[in-house]
């Protein structure tokens, strides 16, 4: 019953590839609208640029924390998504690349870019020790070299084990993915700050991080079902997953929507009750001009409807109802990014053509990446000692 | 051969310690563990045990008799502390419930077969937990005998509702539900075993109030379908519970505009130290029970590495909180916020904070070290630093905030009375008191699910023994 399944070959389906070009087609198109707009209108490019570049940069991160989880707790979930994780997780020096273009527009995206500025400003001033143009570039090329380094040895172990590589692998996982979680919680969380946090530098809140940690979980997660809904179509992944695996990430996808649903409510209870001077005005945005209607859209799509849908323990494991939560899900993420970064710069409620040319231009190109690290090796880690034990069918649980 | 087994059917790292040790039917489980209430044979470390904590728990009578006597005044709080000890007891006190919760619940969500031997005496220590910091807030209203009448919202012809925006009175229905679901689903994975203490029992008191209890349990079919569905709808139920407490705990301060309290962090370091402080203090009961009673063969290693890892996760995100929270108050630029910390770190209560970061951010970082997870003598001395350590984290929380605020012509110090730490020590009491107790009449690990787990780790190799 269980051995067929471990001795058939692995090849990635040949859909992959041409999702592949189609993506890259798609992201060139992106982009050359993209490039347009920046002739456009400069200021407008780099803050849709920052939107797409948080956005994409999310899903790799998010994938690379889910793959250090998956290592330390083990699970029939993790096995089965381990290459698309890493394959995310491999797309992380190209995401340091495309952060390049943002240096080269700072002062249209953060107010601390511009001296001028600082300069009649006493809480800007205090600030400019942390954030100032070199720091800040510095603590993000830090950050890519620690994520992309983890990235990299993960994945290099992964195709050792898939070469029947040295034995103790698993351990080696571990003992990388346990303090390697510690490091990710702190970059991300000192990110946060940096990339959005600081888009409005007089406003602060210390859960950010966690709401960016939420965020990326949550990205990732919808991203993997997806994925998962196009390689069930063939072989051989349709005969692997089965509903206890989709199961598994149904809870998951169903644990972050009430995590990040948890953390922004927390975020507003608190800082609405006190109603300060110092935070009130970053909400007092984002809940007038025209904003408040896309805060209402991500209290009922980003948390309500599927929240309300993922209770069902048939739509968890049916892949062909979930994967239009975790699309839903997915285009309310890059409408929450859009919610947190874009009001600084428009008072009234704006999305441009600019906007989801960035989106889709970073994205496509990300995608075709994503593609090219999936197709190189198995779809599946061929040799991991707990394979048979994640694809044998016990039936229910 | 039976470790062979257990490792094809379980993903562990095949270094792993099984959840369950080699050779144990399902006789030899049922045996070990009625046998520790099945007998007149009470150890002395039950005897000295159960008699500290009885001990203890007249001091706790002697406290509020005084305080009873003669009002909130024999506490420490003043102007401009006027939350002492009540709170920081309160906080400290919900927290170490949350670990019997997340191994109820959350971990059976998870279907980890680790929860199983201790979810039982994590459940009963969660339900204590709560009682013991309910005394707080209810002796804190002065008059405990009107508290209903002021807390409750009945509806009544004077018009008169508790201020429902106040965090306190969400308290109010945060920890009331909390104590009901908790005892509603310790007792209803109680009554298998129930049962069979009532079938194993020899004395006819015994059998009857066992029998009682176990409410006509007779294992059919019917009955273990229901039970099925009724946990798994108790453990639905409970999981929130895990989250919804301590943020509606960390509310009480958050909500509030007070530098040092008001930090939107608060709910899921909240969360983080509540589920840190209950693993460590499950640690602290069960390391010493484990080897009096016999039980290694049932809270294994592997237990107690899970348990450790835990709480070196949760210990993280701990020191994470009062790192961000650091690192914000320069970043915020408020003078206030700037000001609570650098008088944390280097003003009078300068102790409280460093022990409190070397208890819960250095000294767990030795969990690193599988050698150290799985030591009982090391573990159990971490587990007590970490149980201290959470303590004195309330105890900077509460009282750094709040005796330097705005103006210092009002600044004052506070410290807790002999009938604050009367009452704190005497709840410790009345928590041994009812624990030992516990371990004495009920049994402390699920009988049923340690069969269960026999079955699922060597199919068919316990049948013969069975009798």
């Amino acid at each position: 019953m269980t051995e067929p399944t471990v001795a058939r070959g692995f090849e990635v389906p040949a859909s992959v590839d041409r999702i592949r070009r189609q993506a890259a087609m798609v992201g060139v198109i992106g982009l050359v609208a993209l490039i347009g707009g920046a002739f456009v209108n400069r200021p407008q490019f780099f803050q849709s640029y920052l939107v797409a570049f948080i956005f994409w940069s999310g899903v790799s991160l998010g994938c690379l924390a889910l793959l250090m989880v998956h290592h330390l707790s083990g699970g029939a979930w993790g096995l089965v998504i381990r290459r698309i994780l890493e394959a995310a997780a491999k797309t992380l020096p190209l995401v340091a690349l495309l952060f390049v273009p943002l240096i080269f527009g700072l002062e249209h995206v953060y107010e601390w870019a511009q001296p001028e500025l600082v300069a009649k400003d006493p809480i800007l001033l205090h600030k400019a020790p942390f954030l100032n143009t070199p720091f800040w570039v510095a603590r993000t090329l830090i950050y890519f070299l620690l994520w992309s380094g983890m990235a990299f040895l993960l994945t290099k172990w992964s195709s050792q084990q898939d070469q029947g590589g040295a034995a103790g692998l698993d351990r080696r996982f571990a003992r990388l993915s346990g303090p390697g979680l510690v490091i990710y919680g702190l970059t991300v969380s000192l990110a946060a700050i940096d990339w959005m946090m600081s888009v409005d530098p007089h406003w602060f809140s210390t859960i950010y991080g966690f709401v960016m940690v939420g965020g990326q979980g949550l990205s990732a997660l919808a991203f993997i079902i997806i994925v998962l809904f196009t390689l069930t179509k063939s072989e051989p992944m349709s005969s692997v997953v089965q509903s206890k695996h989709l199961h598994d990430l149904g809870k998951l996808l169903f644990a972050f929507v009430m995590l990040y649903a948890y953390f922004t409510f927390s975020q507003f209870l608190i800082i609405w009750s006190a109603n300060l001077p110092e935070e009130i005005p970053w909400y007092i945005r984002r809940l007038s001009n025209g904003w408040q209607f896309v805060m209402f859209a991500l209290v009922l799509l980003h948390f309500a409807l599927p929240f309300a849908m993922l209770l069902s323990a048939d739509i968890k494991q049916n892949l062909r109802l979930l994967m239009p939560i975790a699309l839903l899900l997915f285009v309310m993420r890059t409408v929450d990014v859009m919610f947190q970064v874009s009001p600084q710069f428009h008072e009234g409620i704006y999305i441009g053509w600019i906007d989801v040319a960035a989106l889709v231009g970073v994205g496509g190109v990300w995608v075709a990446a994503f593609c090219h690290y999936l197709r190189g090796r198995p779809i599946l880690p061929v040799n991991d000692p707990y394979l048979k034990e994640a694809l044998a069918n016990h039936g229910s649980h | 051969m039976a470790s062979e087994l257990t490792r094809q059917a379980v993903p562990t790292a095949p270094d792993e310690v099984p959840v369950l040790a080699p050779g144990q039917t399902f006789k030899s489980v049922t045996d070990t563990i009625s046998g520790i209430v099945l007998t007149l044979k009470t150890p002395l470390f039950w005897f000295a045990n159960f008699g500290i904590g009885f001990l203890l728990l007249q001091l706790f009578l002697l406290g509020v008799t005084m305080l009873l006597f003669k009002g909130t005044g024999v506490w420490g709080i003043n102007q401009p502390v006027g939350w002492g000890f009540a709170i920081i007891n309160f906080v400290w006190w919900i927290g170490i419930g949350h670990a019997g919760t997340l191994i109820s619940a959350i971990l059976f969500l998870f279907r980890q077969q680790w929860r199983m031997s201790i979810n039982r005496a994590a459940e009963a220590m969660t339900l204590f937990a709560v009682i013991c910091a309910l005394q707080f807030p209810l002796f804190h209203t002065g008059r405990p005998w009107l508290a209903a009448y002021w807390l409750l919202p009945y509806p009544n012809t004077m018009g008169m509702w508790p201020q429902f925006r106040s965090p306190l009175i969400w308290d109010v229905f945060a920890v009331s539900t909390y104590g009901t679901i908790s005892a509603v689903f310790w007792f209803t994975g109680l009554i298998p075993d129930l049962a069979t203490m009532r079938d194993k029992a020899q004395g006819r008191l015994a059998k009857t109030i066992y029998g009682v209890l176990a409410m006509g349990w007779r294992g059919s079919a019917a009955h273990w379908r229901r039970y099925e569905t009724a946990y798994m709808l108790l453990a639905g139920l409970s999981t929130p519970l895990v989250l919804s407490v301590h943020t509606v705990v960390s509310f009480d301060f958050a909500v509030s505009l007070i530098p040092g309290w008001h930090a939107t962090l608060f709910p899921p370091y909240f969360v983080a130290g509540a589920i840190y402080s209950g693993f460590a203090m499950v640690l602290t009961l069960l390391i010493p029970i484990r080897a009096v009673y016999n039980l290694k063969g049932l809270i294994t290693e592997r237990h107690l590495d899970a348990m450790a890892k835990v709480m070196l996760a949760t210990g993280w995100i701990v020191f994470y909180g009062y790192m961000m929270e650091a690192f914000v108050a320069w970043y915020s630029a408020s003078y206030y916020e700037g000001f609570v910390i650098w008088n944390r770190m280097t003003g009078p209560y300068w102790w409280a904070l460093w022990a409190l970061v070397f208890c819960n951010g250095v000294m767990p970082q030795t969990l690193w070290f599988k050698k150290v997870r799985t030591s009982p003598v090391p573990l159990f001395i971490v587990s007590i630093i970490v149980n201290v350590g959470m303590w004195l984290e309330r105890y900077v929380i509460v009282v750094t905030s709040l005796h330097r605020d705005y103006l210092p012509s009002s600044w004052g110090m506070y410290a807790g009375t002999v009938w604050d730490w009367a009452i704190y020590l005497g709840t410790i009491g009345l928590f041994l008191t009812l624990f030992y107790l516990f371990l004495r009449v009920l049994p402390m690990i699920s009988i049923f699910e340690m069969r269960e787990l026999v079955h699922k780790k060597s199919p068919g190799k316990h049948v013969e023994m069975m009798e």
